[in-house]
């Protein structure tokens, strides 16, 4: 018995590095490009920052070496477009936001990945693109059926709030996803915890002009009928179609949350609504999916808070509608990068199933099948086990309706709603202003041409073309 | 060359030959500069001679043309290609969009747009409040370090300060001392305004107090500036009239206004055009307090231009909105300095 303790060990170890030689076995192609140097910009988050944790092993691994350069996020897509703009290839690798997605293939500034993943030079047999979850993969890199990136994580928009607080107010907090969490239940929730006197805010809404376009999303979209839903922004024929009833709602109830916060309170975004509930101050806010390890959960940096936190999605509207939220970061090669080959191994390994489920210890979501399922996710961020049934069959890629436009669009949404935030004008008067000048956008995108037969197709009203599986794209 | 001096077969012997002539001809005509001394090489010969300071219609041209080369790279080049720029349609972030000549459509566009107009207006009146407050500051903070004897050197420095730090590195420890909550100003103030049962300021929240919160801190930066100027405006004034004015017994509000005032001219003519061109351009102060907001407050003609730019990626709209731009700072200095010139007319 005292023999077969030390064999089986040698055993398993001998197991275990042989796995490991076949998890990193490096194809002739990739060794052959030992040396290299590639160039990566990414914005300042959360989930890069826990990616970037691996850079050295990589490093070391392939002998390629790998330069971040860091943006802070509000500067991320002004910078990353004058770079892709300007052609030069001085990036080799740039992080692509789902919105940006049609702008940027459009333009032509991402290289197609497909002939990479298929390269068996290149690719590690063992990649297994199929791994990773359709909505997720398509919906953030499938552009004209042509598949321009690969995600780093994806998921849905939240609500955050104290149980603790909770329990003390007697509310008792929903499941994720229950039809209990009803925007009402949000706000009466809110009402009875705020305490100035105690210094406990009801909810740290985001209403800055920057965040609105964000943050007021969910309840344009909880305040939809299920008849209406899909006909948020634009009809059929890419007629804007927000200046309606609903989105008058969506807006009062959005202000409504004013009356829980502080006087300078109009440019809050993230920073100030997070800083105040991480300092303990405020019982619930927004949140979104890849935030909640390192906003909320990491008991080394917010040990007030950590472990007393419930995560909800956002509420569900009068008619029943939740938001079907979609959000995720992804890996794009640049046209112009005069190392593609380097960047897709570095790419191909930042998204394989090894790094992908490593990495989610240290705070990034996942986009592999194989990553929700893995017991590394569930310890350390149980919260994503709850979406994913979510992610494979509700979620909608183009719940933000991914048109070159988009940013015009959601600057449009963000300063009318502010103004009404701050008193200046009303809902009414925000969703006709809303109406006007995202029609005018869509005139200049020539849209209305008559005649004209390449306008893009609206997927969101068939979310079958997203469930392919993702081996079959261009 | 002259038939009567002897021929010089060798190439050397022509340089220095060809260099008498020039000697010589310098001593017939007895006008003309040449250069002293023997020049190697033929074709820097003949250079020098075409553009040499013994041409004077090039010469001129030859000692202006670094400047001109800078001047064309760095002016002239950029507002030909923002002419033609704002003539197409040409959207960054869509390259492969046919571009084609639109004639003054974005003009047209950017006029039509009640956004420009409403940022003209904020851009305006920031503008005049801002270099209104910081001439007065800066004339009165002038005229008082003439009258400081002692450490006025030192204090001096300390009121130069703010102008010395970059734009941005003010505007950011601004926004913090103006954060929410917890900012150092907000804080204090929140405090008092609570004790007095008037609840917290807004500062950057309210479009009105936001909009001057923005004016403060220009004038904060700024105002050392026109003090800078003043100063040396005022130390250019001559004795005589203020003696020849305490001889008359003149009242001191007199002595501003007749001598002071009408004599600091040319140096409040250049620093009202220069801070007033600078201010309708401000941007970055806007950028890192307010972005524009609440709503679109302080949304300036900057950033307005910057937001189609460099977030819409409208390239030729905003070639067009920097154009016009252009166009109203020049006639807003030509304006100002007009008016000046009819007031020092009628003085006189």
């Amino acid at each position: 018995m005292r023999r077969r303790i030390p064999i089986a060990m040698a055993t398993a170890l001998t197991f275990s590095v042989a796995a490991s030689a076949i998890a990193y076995a490096q194809t002739e192609a990739q060794q052959e490009l030992a040396g290299a140097e590639i160039r990566f910009l990414q914005p300042a988050m959360p989930q890069f920052a826990a990616l970037e944790r691996f850079i050295p092993e990589f490093e070391e691994k392939f002998g390629i070496k790998v330069t971040v350069d860091e943006i802070p996020f509000d500067q991320y897509r002004q910078r990353s477009l004058v770079e892709m703009q300007q052609g030069t290839g001085a990036y080799d690798i740039y992080a692509v936001d789902v919105m940006w997605l049609a702008e940027y293939a459009t333009a032509g500034f991402l290289e197609p990945l497909m002939p990479l993943v298929r390269n068996e030079d290149l690719t590690d047999p063992d990649y297994d693109i199929d791994d990773f979850l359709p909505r997720v993969i398509s919906g953030t890199g499938v552009w004209d059926d042509v598949l321009y990136t690969i995600p780093l994580g994806a998921g849905p928009v939240g609500t955050t709030f104290r149980r603790d607080v909770a329990e003390e107010a007697g509310i008792t907090m929903p499941e994720r996803f229950s039809p209990e969490f009803t925007t009402d239940f949000m706000h009466e929730a809110a009402t009875k915890v705020h305490n100035p006197e105690s210094g406990m805010m009801g909810f740290a809404q985001m209403p800055g002009r920057w965040f609105w376009g964000i943050t007021y999303l969910p309840y344009l979209y909880a305040f939809q009928t299920p008849e209406t839903v899909g006909d948020e922004y634009v009809d059929e024929d890419w007629n804007i179609t927000i200046n309606n009833e609903r989105t008058i709602e969506s807006i009062d109830y959005f202000v409504s949350f004013r009356e829980f916060m502080p006087a300078d309170s109009a440019n809050w975004g993230i920073d100030e609504a997070t800083s105040m509930y991480q300092s303990g101050r405020a019982f619930g806010l927004w949140n979104y999916q890849d935030f909640i390890k390192g906003f909320f959960e990491d008991e080394d940096a917010h040990p007030e808070i950590a472990g007393q936190n419930v995560h909800l999605h956002t509420p569900a509207g009068p008619h029943g509608v939740i938001d079907p939220w979609f959000g995720a970061w992804s890996f794009g090669l640049s046209v112009d990068s005069r190392n593609k080959e380097a960047a897709w191994v570095f790419v191909q390994w930042m998204t394989s199933k090894e790094i992908q489920e490593r990495a989610t210890e240290f705070g990034a979501g996942p986009s592999r099948h194989s990553t929700y399922r893995s017991e590394t996710l569930a310890q350390h961020q149980p919260w994503w086990v709850d979406v994913y049934d979510f992610m494979l069959n509700d979620t909608n890629p183009d719940e933000r309706i991914r048109v070159p436009e988009w940013a015009e669009i959601s600057d449009i949404m963000g300063e009318e709603g502010n103004r009404v935030w701050i008193g200046e004008i009303d809902s009414a008067t925000a969703a006709a202003n809303m109406e006007r000048r995202m029609t005018e956008v869509m005139r200049r995108g020539g849209y209305f041409v008559p005649g004209r037969e390449d306008l893009p197709p609206q997927h969101w009203r068939d979310l079958s073309y997203y469930d392919r599986l993702p081996s079959e794209w261009n | 060359m002259r038939p009567d001096l002897p021929a010089r077969p060798d190439a050397l012997a022509e340089t220095s030959y060809e260099n008498e002539r020039m000697t010589d001809t310098k001593l017939i005509e007895g006008e003309r500069l040449a250069p002293v001394g023997p020049i190697a090489g033929g074709p820097r010969r003949r250079l020098l001679a075409r553009l040499g300071p013994s041409n004077p219609a090039a010469f001129p041209w030859v000692l202006m043309a670094p400047t001109l080369i800078v001047l064309f790279a760095f002016g002239v080049y950029p507002f030909l290609n923002a002419l033609y720029i704002a003539s197409q349609n040409i959207i960054l972030s869509r390259p492969n969009s046919p571009r084609f000549f639109v004639g003054l459509y974005q003009y047209q566009t950017v006029i039509q747009d009640p956004e420009f107009w409403h940022a003209l207006r904020i851009t305006i009146w920031f503008t005049v409040q801002a270099v209104f407050i910081q001439f007065w500051l800066g004339l009165g903070l002038a005229l008082l370090f003439r009258r400081i004897v002692l450490g006025a050197s030192i204090l001096r420095i300390f009121i130069l300060i703010p102008m010395i730090l970059p734009p941005l590195v003010a505007a950011l420890i601004w926004r913090y001392m103006f954060y929410p909550g917890g900012g150092l100003v907000t804080y204090y103030a929140g405090g008092i305004t609570r004790a007095l049962g008037l609840g917290e300021i807004p500062f950057l929240s309210d479009p009105s107090i936001a909009f001057h919160t923005l004016v403060f801190v220009d004038v904060w930066e700024w105002t050392p500036f026109m003090f800078l100027m003043m100063t040396a405006g005022l130390a250019s004034i001559p004795r005589q009239p203020y003696e020849a004015a305490e001889i008359d017994g003149a009242s001191s509000w007199r002595v501003f206004w007749t001598i002071t005032l009408p004599l600091l001219k040319p140096a409040i003519l250049i620093a009202v055009i220069i801070r007033t061109m600078d201010a309708f351009r401000t941007y970055e102060l806007i950028v890192v307090m307010t972005r524009g907001g609440p709503g679109n407050a302080t949304t300036t003609l900057n950033v307005y231009l910057t937001k189609t730019g460099l977030e819409f990626f409208d390239a030729s709209k905003a070639a067009a909105i920097s154009l016009i731009m252009m166009m109203i700072i020049i006639v807003m200095s030509l304006i100002f300095i007009r008016a000046m010139r009819m007031r020092s007319q009628s003085a006189a």
